[in-house]
């Protein structure tokens, strides 16, 4: 093995980026081996739901805080997308004005002030990052400045969540109820229209990711990431050194509700509806799941781990011999990983990295580079 | 005032079940720190044994309590040894582990028994009403009610006052001090969670014949049961008492000024500031860390 390349391994940023950056070439080069706009759907919803559990990895596996919650931003965007389509469709069964139908079955007169500003897209857009957020701005003020930590704020997002999901059920006048939102015009954006099943709704959906995922990868590496990870491995330190804990863990919960957001909103034009099971209790507990399969501590670790379990999930569900076993053999598989791999599947590919990293040099080097590799080593071995 | 004790006599009720369901979780939790999302799993299970043992063997409802207890029991027991031992060092991984665990019992059930509702018979000494204060009130309701109090404290004495209690004090205390002192922390940690699964079995079997029995049914419980024992203060049985009837009383009075959802809602945001202003319960005055 080359000098070069150890010294590469040895730096684990580098290698970071480089395998974040092929992978997303992969699934951008995807559709030119894949002409079927069916599949390509699927592996677009599949994208979406690696980019909720992404943003679940940046608040539990960075900060320490496990959301049980985090379909709930999930579900807003994905709302707020959905309430723009809708007031975009063609007037069929509508009321006066474009008025949504279930609306009119609901006995409902005139658009709610609510859904008002829809009609405008970008405001849409904007909502279904800014509301997440700024629940999220709120929720964690109001946890974090009580120093709630551990099962407790678990428990406390787990509750918001099932708040959120009756009121939406509840208020079936304005929100369609059980059968959530349905029968969707489509997006349209810069003049290109994104049906869901063509390859320019999938490129929208891996823009989106890569953005999102090399934004969440530049929070982890700026200087609040590094104390969100102090924060998650021992709190009071961080707080005694004079770091006002609270406020990082409010900035690592709201900018993972607002990727979720984003990929909440990409769900409804990739799924062509919204439902009130997206943000139910079973898909929040999923989203946990896949990141602590793909590897809790690593962004794109819980992406990929969110789209092989979606995937198998999907696979298997529809092979004839595994119809009927198929969850039996996932919640084995999650228990398994659970025990045996706490650090997911990208705890296997940083151990190999270390494995490869650590092997010695076939010839003997300059005094300087082995130390500089010696003092790297050293920092990716604390690190 | 009639009305004003119906209305008592509704809260009762709701918090009796909500306490038969949470009891097991509150012991659970409370001295080993495992988040068992199975324990919804554990009810439907004590659900369907009692649906079972009528279906294939003609019992009835209370002879059956008693299999179902000790079979759910030794199920929990196998579930300890065989997967949440090895996680007491990462107690947020358990809710992961039994989550999984949750849904593959969930799945063995619907392949065994079928995906449809199935629906058990009440003890038909049960089915008439008991005139209390001069409200009519299901025998069922009031025999559930009674029972709890009666699993509350065999729980409580249990805990309390036999020596297995005294180990599982000292061990949830100090595990390593305790162990020196000779007593075998594995044992009475599976033995513990055996017991509390047993509870959420018998729970099962008691709330099958108000709602009808179906694979999914634990998964509502099992939320409403944690918002319970956290509300009540790990560690405090009594706190769970408390917080199970305030929480029936809570939700039977909202559900009349509203509706059932709001009430539902009403009732979680309620929990929410109030774990957010005391963490450790409300019935806890001190807590050891």
């Amino acid at each position: 093995m080359s000098n070069a390349f150890t010294t590469f391994l040895n730096n684990r940023t580098a290698v970071q980026i480089t395998v974040y950056a092929i992978v997303c070439g992969a699934i951008f080069l995807f559709p030119l081996v894949l002409d079927n706009d069916f599949l390509l759907n699927r592996y677009a919803r599949y994208l979406v739901l690696g980019m909720a559990a992404m943003a679940l990895s940046l608040s539990w596996g960075y900060a320490g805080i496990l959301n049980l919650g985090q379909a709930l931003s999930f579900g807003i965007g994905s709302y707020c997308m959905a309430m723009a389509l809708k007031l975009r469709t063609v007037p069929v069964h509508t009321g006066e004005g474009g008025l949504p139908d279930f609306m009119v079955w609901n006995n409902v007169e005139t658009l709610p002030w609510f859904w008002q500003p829809f009609h405008s897209m970008p405001f849409a857009l904007l909502a279904g990052i800014v509301v997440p957020v700024f629940l999220a701005v709120i929720l964690g003020w109001f946890m974090f400045r009580g120093r709630v930590t551990g099962v407790y704020v678990a428990i406390i997002t787990l509750a918001t969540l099932v708040v959120g999901n009756l009121l939406i059920i509840d208020q079936q006048r304005f929100t369609g109820g059980f059968n959530g939102i349905t029968d969707l015009a489509q997006l349209e954006l810069f003049g290109i229209e994104f049906d869901a099943y063509s390859k320019s709704t999938y490129y929208l959906v891996a823009v989106c990711m890569t953005v999102c995922l090399f934004l969440a990868l530049a929070v982890t590496k700026s200087k609040a990431g590094m104390i969100l990870q102090a924060v998650r491995d021992h709190e009071d330190r961080v707080r005694f050194f004079g770091y006002d804990v609270a406020w990082y863990k409010v900035l690592a919960f709201s900018v993972s509700a607002g990727i979720a957001g984003v990929a909440g909103m990409l769900y409804t034009v990739v799924m062509e509806f919204a439902s009130p099971t997206f943000l139910g209790v079973p898909l929040s507990l999923s989203i946990v799941i896949w990141c602590a399969v793909g590897g809790r501590q690593s962004l794109l670790g819980a992406l990929l781990g969110a789209i092989l379990v979606a995937g198998m999930e999907g696979t298997l569900s529809e092979s004839e011999t595994f119809l009927d076993t198929w969850t039996l053999i996932m919640g084995a598989a999650f228990v398994l990983v659970v025990l045996f791999l706490p650090n997911g599947l990208a705890g296997l590919f940083e151990m190999l990295r270390r494995r490869l990293a650590a092997q010695p040099a076939e010839k003997p080097t300059e005094g300087a580079t082995d130390a500089a590799v010696l003092a790297d080593k050293g920092a990716a071995e604390r690190s | 005032m009639e009305f004003f004790l119906q209305q008592i006599m509704t809260g009762l009720s709701i918090g009796s079940i909500l306490l038969l369901i949470a009891l097991g979780l509150a012991i659970i939790y409370g001295s080993m720190g495992v988040i068992n999302m199975a324990h919804g799993e554990f009810v439907m299970l004590g659900a369907y044994g009692a649906w079972a043992m009528n279906a294939f063997f003609g019992v009835g409802l209370l002879p059956s309590l008693i299999v179902v207890f000790l079979g759910v029991g030794a199920l929990g027991w196998l579930v300890e040894r065989g997967v949440i031992r090895f996680l007491y060092r990462r107690t947020l991984d358990t809710i992961l582990a039994t989550w999984g665990l949750g849904v593959m019992l969930q799945q063995m059930i619907r392949l065994s028994a079928g995906g449809e509702l199935r629906y058990v018979e009440m003890p038909s000494v049960l089915t008439g009403t008991v005139g209390i204060l001069g409200v009519d009130v299901p025998g069922y309701r009031v025999f559930i009610f009674v029972f709890v109090a009666a699993l509350f404290a065999v729980t409580w004495y249990l805990m309390f006052r036999t020596t297995f209690g005294t180990k599982l004090r000292a061990v949830v205390q100090d595990r390593s001090v305790a162990s020196c002192f000779g007593i075998d922390a594995d044992k009475v940690y599976s033995l513990t969670f055996a017991y509390g699964a047993g509870l959420a079995g018998l729970a099962g079997a008691l709330v099958a014949p108000l709602k009808s029995v179906s694979p999914e049914m634990g998964t509502t419980y099992v939320v409403d049961a944690f918002f319970v024992v956290v509300l009540g203060g790990v560690q405090s049985l009594f706190g769970t008492v408390a917080s199970a009837l305030m929480l029936g009383e809570l939700t039977g009075g909202l559900a009349y000024l509203w509706n059932d959802t709001i009430a539902k809602a009403l009732v979680l945001l309620a929990i929410i500031v109030l774990i957010r202003f005391r963490p450790q319960g409300l019935f806890v005055s001190r807590i050891r860390s």
